[in-house]
């Protein structure tokens, strides 16, 4: 691996050491870049004593952005626990309760120690959380067990040190939740975006989307601000895309469902009252549909008049001196 | 008359219907992700655009580029410009992205050490030290000796008596000038949490020392208050002069001392968000 990568580059000096510093499992975390791309990693964590997750090992990938460690990894995990989605990305938020937080002296250490500390939090539906019942989580927590991860070969049987009746846990648990209480993870919404990162990582590993780190680093050395022109680009461009193909599958499985629900009952009311007891929300779609709901009304009328003029004038024209007579 | 009022009818109902599609991912996306996404790309294009007109560090300029940047009837800043003008005579401006205060002070210091070996040699002293310090306060030492590392390596670099040019270079190198800015930024966090006992009381939000650290201090692009100034000029033994520019009456620049009392050699131009270098 070393002779594949920058030296020179922060990013690579930084995580070979970090490599070195996590390469032996501890009984509550272990992670390793994968053979191939240092700007993988994969890891094993220990569900939090006192909680749901109590006895469960859980894996994930953590990808490295080129800028590490100036910008945070991104965390997406593979076992399912109750608590995170599989396989979406978990990153920072700003927007939540603390602002920005990463810190460029954090490491994959404090990522992996995070996590554990929020695996006990509640969901409360943020987007990417799971709200799973206390008796799923367990029942998960003890399916992890067996969880073999293909790309990296870890098995979580053997992922992590056994526990042993001196260990405590308590150490790493309040630095864990002293961490998860200012992190704030959110699901990253780049879904157009993750599974060619994860196409290119798991099947193509040097090519991945990251590129050759090294060159990609040496690139930003000579060219920093075209590179990061670049870079800005297509995040960019993600945004301006990202409603319309998000929205179907924006990880809130019970939201079209929902939307229908609303819908239904808004048509519903509709027809029962007048357009002044309209509910405050949802506007927008309203008043169009009501325009041509009363358009179709006026419609039918028409026709059915139409219709009737037309019969009549026919039953005249047959019965003409009749009609005659009586009128 | 009656099959294209029709017509018109359906064109109207069809259109309800688009309008009623294309709104409801609006709707649906009014959600913190979308919200957070659409943060994220502005910020990025703010910083690109400050960045492709500001170098990291500029070149040291005369002053009387000031009183370009305000219009001439400008009264309070024209005024504040010509006062500005009796104590100083060149200006170096530094990119405004929220690691201004660090960067000005980090150039202005190495600058005003670059003849004087003595102070440079206390001043590293002081610099090695410092690593050894955050260590005992509880960070990480890997995490932080790429960035000590490159603070000593800036320092070294001044003991070579390279040229202004060579100095200037590495500030504007991307990769070192921001992880010089950041291990400032950690020796200003580590100092007041030393002194925590001190500084808590003039932290507004009801955080911590340890929280405003974390939310203020340590993460990249925070904007710098006096509380951070005096912190990282007593961490590094320096005395630092701010001249305050900003739209109050009065016709004159005010300026502060951190800390109180000191001799300071740099001096720097506060204007509201912003940190620039002054020279006599």
């Amino acid at each position: 691996m070393e002779n594949k990568y920058n030296l020179k580059s922060p990013a690579v000096k930084r995580l070979m050491k970090e490599a070195a510093e996590l390469r032996d499992p501890t009984e509550h975390y272990h992670a390793q870049p994968l053979e191939d791309n240092l700007f993988e990693w994969h890891f094993s964590v220990r569900g939090p004593p006192d909680s749901d997750f109590d006895g469960g090992i859980y894996h994930g990938r953590i990808v490295l952005p080129p800028e590490y460690p100036m910008k945070p990894p991104s965390i997406i995990l593979l076992t399912p626990n109750g608590r995170f989605e599989v396989g979406k990305k978990i990153c920072l938020s700003i927007s939540g309760h603390h602002p920005e937080t990463w810190q460029p002296s954090w490491s994959i250490r404090t990522a992996l120690i995070a996590i554990i500390g929020f695996m006990p939090t509640k969901g409360e539906g943020a987007i990417g959380s799971l709200d799973y019942t206390p008796e799923e989580r367990r029942a998960l927590a003890k399916k992890s067990q067996d969880f073999c991860c293909e790309a990296c070969g870890g098995s979580m049987r053997s992922a992590l040190l056994a526990l042993t009746p001196n260990s405590d846990p308590s150490a790493e648990d309040d630095q864990a939740k002293e961490l998860a209480q200012q992190i704030n993870f959110k699901e990253e919404s780049t879904l157009s975006r993750q599974p060619s990162e994860s196409g290119g990582a798991e099947n193509e590993p040097s090519t991945s989307s990251q590129g050759d780190p090294s060159s990609s680093a040496e690139q930003q050395d000579s060219e920093g601000p075209l590179a990061e022109q670049a870079e800005v680009s297509p995040a960019a461009t993600e945004i301006e895309g990202l409603n319309p193909p998000a929205a179907p599958s924006t990880g809130r499985p019970l939201s079209p469902r929902q939307r229908r629900a609303q819908q239904h009952s808004q048509r519903n009311q509709r027809e029962g009252r007048e357009a002044a007891s309209r509910p405050p929300f949802a506007p927008a779609p309203r008043p169009p549909q009501e325009e041509s709901n009363a358009g179709s009304v006026v419609l039918i009328v028409l026709l059915t008049l139409a219709l009737a003029a037309l019969i009549f004038r026919r039953i005249y024209l047959a019965q003409e001196f009749k009609f005659d007579y009586e009128l | 008359m009656k099959s294209c009022r029709r017509r018109k009818q359906i064109s109207i109902a069809k259109m309800a219907e688009e309008q009623q599609e294309s709104s409801q991912p609006e709707v649906e996306g009014v959600n913190c992700l979308a919200y957070d996404e659409a943060i994220i790309a502005q910020q990025d294009r703010i910083q690109q655009e400050i960045a492709n007109s500001n170098p990291l560090v500029s070149d040291r300029q005369d002053l009387a580029v000031l009183q370009r940047e305000y219009a001439d009837d400008d009264t309070v800043y024209q005024l504040k410009i010509k006062d500005l003008h009796k104590k100083y005579s060149y200006i170096r401006k530094t990119r405004p992205d929220g690691n201004c205060f660090y960067r000005a002070f980090g150039f202005a210091h190495l600058e005003s050490l670059l003849d004087d070996s003595k102070e440079l040699q206390k001043f590293k002293a002081v610099a090695t030290k410092s690593k050894q310090d955050l260590v005992n306060e509880g960070f990480t030492e890997f995490t932080i000796e790429d960035f000590h590392n490159t603070f000593m390596d800036l320092i070294e670099l001044c003991e070579k008596q390279p040229t202004l040019q060579e100095v200037l270079n590495s500030f504007n190198d991307q990769n070192v000038s921001d992880y010089l800015v950041v291990y400032l930024r950690l020796l200003t966090s580590g100092y007041l949490q030393r002194e925590y006992g001190f500084f808590q009381h003039f932290i507004e939000g009801g955080r911590s020392v340890k929280e405003f650290c974390q939310q203020e201090v340590e993460p990249m692009s925070k904007e710098s208050d006096h509380i951070h100034i005096i912190a990282l000029a007593q961490a590094l033994d320096v005395s630092i002069l701010v001249e305050y520019m900003d739209r109050g009456e009065g016709g004159t620049v005010n300026h502060h001392v951190f800390p109180e009392g000191g001799d300071p050699r740099i001096f720097l131009l506060y204007r509201p968000g912003h940190y620039d270098i002054l020279y006599k």
